[in-house]
């Protein structure tokens, strides 16, 4: 998936799992960034009595990098509480919730919201906003959408913020992808895969009708860019930023068992989960150092980049569709340091590599979703973004329905490699391969404004 | 006994009686500890921590170095005697 579960360790610990990370330019507002960080991957709709919440005891962050450095110059942070109003019920919810602070709504959550400048400095922006409750039924929740929508809160410091359940809108075909690479519209072209098919299958959505809970805020362009600029043109460095999520928890927890409220948990923070690009753990870095990576600071990611020069799928592609990679093969062959891929993921693509475009952060190489934000939103998006010119889409950010596994595996297969040599010339088919689905696939559909992931599914219907 | 700090905040006035007293009160963790990827993000602890409990590791026996884990702080200390008598404590 793009980073659900995409590491041993943290695929143990959901609560602090990212799962997504989308940063673009907004469209209900096209002077602000609206960055959304999906947590608690993969929840089933109807989970009573215990629905799903955030981790009270893990700091949840956004970090905005503006000077290329891969080191924060902004930070959000994100704490939950959560409040039991009924000690002696086993139920979510007692009746009918109508309101965020219904009476019948049993066990609650709320966050506060610090943002952290360059030097460190921490300012508590709001405390104690509500978080919407769990879509656990039209019984229970007749309004959701209307309840849901209070719960986005705007700042006295300008920025929109909404913390909560939220319907995954990832679309992925895992069951087929994780059974060796299988492509379902090209399952009769696979090497095994022509042994059991002659004919194209039909992508499956392994996320849709799952939920996730969402962290989205949104931010004047002003307050992430450099200098802290207003207009800034497109070739400017200073149009450029850098995102990424992470979850951490206190180094140590001492669990004193029946006295529940006297566990301990103390020392620094220690981070358990990291997310910029989506797939770049998942699929980029082995499974042997997946837990370092999601430790570790984009800073320390040049570490990483020899596994983004000669990324392993791009070995596999050749072999699992005989025939159909072939200029793929030599290419691999050669041995020639992919840095098409380590600009896409690590650096951010130069100045004339793609005409009237650039997201480049400097040398410094680090996984940050990189967006310029001074590429106002598509009138017209396009699922394969840059790829099929769209210049507001996946890896200039990332937009919630911009098709990112297609677009990484056909960058994988070669087709971006032309940009930084002419005299390649991509296979045929790395032009052509996907997974054979889009957001028309996620059957929540989206919102037309903030925080534009759809209603969560709710447990009644999708039992 | 030698103190090096980690956190925001180094452990004030820690002396061997006070490491004793916290180490009956708020149990003593006879632990590897690693140290990898401690965050970026600084918390930092005030006044009111006090009195919070403090959470030690023996991360080597051999050497005598503890880690003491406070509020959103880890500072490191070394005492080869304690780390002995604790060692004893627990039949080690």
């Amino acid at each position: 998936m793009s980073s659900h579960r995409e590491a041993p360790e943290i695929s143990k610990d959901p609560v602090a799992d990212s799962s997504d990370l989308y940063a673009f330019v907004s469209p209900d507002d096209p002077e602000t960034v609206t960055i959304i960080a999906n947590y608690v991957p993969l929840q089933l709709p109807a989970s009573g009595p215990n629905f799903f919440e955030f981790g009270d005891d893990v700091l949840y962050e956004i970090h905005i990098d503006s000077n290329g450095d891969a080191r924060p110059d902004l930070t959000y942070q994100f704490r939950f509480r959560t409040e039991l109003r009924n000690n002696n019920t086993f139920l979510y919810n007692t009746g009918q919730i109508k309101s965020l602070d219904d009476p019948n709504w049993n066990r609650r959550q709320f966050y506060s919201v610090t943002k952290v400048d360059a030097h460190g400095k921490s300012t508590v922006l709001a405390a104690k906003l509500p978080c919407p409750p769990c879509n656990v039924g039209k019984i229970s929740i007749p309004h959701y959408e209307s309840l849901a929508a209070d719960a986005v809160k705007k700042l006295k410091t300008g920025e929109k913020v909404f913390a909560g359940q939220r319907a995954d809108a990832f679309f992925v075909d895992l069951g087929a992808i994780f059974d060796l690479g299988t492509l379902r519209p090209f399952q009769n072209k696979h090497l095994v895969g022509k042994t059991l098919f002659n004919y194209a299958g039909k992508a499956v959505n392994a996320t849709d009708k799952l939920n996730v809970h969402s962290i989205a805020i949104q931010v004047p362009l002003s307050a992430v860019r450099r200098d802290g600029k207003k207009s800034v043109r497109g070739r400017d460095p200073g149009a450029v930023i850098g995102i990424w999520t992470s979850a951490s928890r206190r180094q140590v927890q001492v669990r004193q068992g029946d006295k529940k409220n006297a566990d301990v948990e103390v020392g620094p923070q220690v981070q358990v989960s990291r997310l910029g690009n989506p797939l770049f753990n998942e699929v980029i870095v082995p499974m042997a150092q997946k837990d370092l990576w999601n430790s570790l600071s984009p800073a320390e990611d040049k570490r990483f980049a020899g596994f983004v020069e000669k990324p392993e799928l791009a070995s596999l592609l050749p072999v699992l569709y005989p025939g159909l990679f072939d200029n793929l093969a030599k290419l691999n062959k050669a041995g020639t340091p992919r840095a098409d891929l380590v600009a896409i993921l690590l650096t951010g693509i130069p100045d004339g590599l793609i005409d009237n475009f650039q997201n480049a952060t400097g040398d410094t190489k680090a996984d940050m979703l990189r967006l310029n934000t001074a590429v106002p939103p598509a009138k017209d998006p396009k699922a394969f973004g840059l790829l099929a010119g769209d210049l507001a889409g996946f890896p200039n950010g990332r937009r919630i329905e911009d098709d990112v596994v297609s677009i990484s595996i056909r960058a994988i297969a070669g087709v971006t490699f032309a940009l930084v040599d002419e005299t390649f010339k991509p296979d045929a088919a790395a032009g052509l391969v996907e997974q054979g689905l889009s957001i028309k696939n996620v059957s929540s559909g989206l919102l037309k404004k903030f925080p534009f992931l759809g209603t969560p599914f709710d447990g009644f219907d999708n039992p | 006994m030698s103190r090096v700090r980690y956190g925001s905040r180094a452990v004030n006035r820690l002396s061997r009686r006070r490491v004793l007293a916290i180490a009956a009160t708020a149990g003593v963790g006879v632990s590897v500890a690693g140290v990898t990827g401690l965050s970026l993000a600084s918390e930092t602890t005030s006044a009111k921590d006090d009195g919070q409990p403090l959470v030690i590791s023996l991360r080597d026996a051999s050497k005598g170095t503890f880690d003491i884990f406070s509020g959103g702080s880890k500072s490191t200390l070394t005492d080869k005697k304690l780390a002995a008598r604790l060692l004893k404590a627990v039949k080690r």
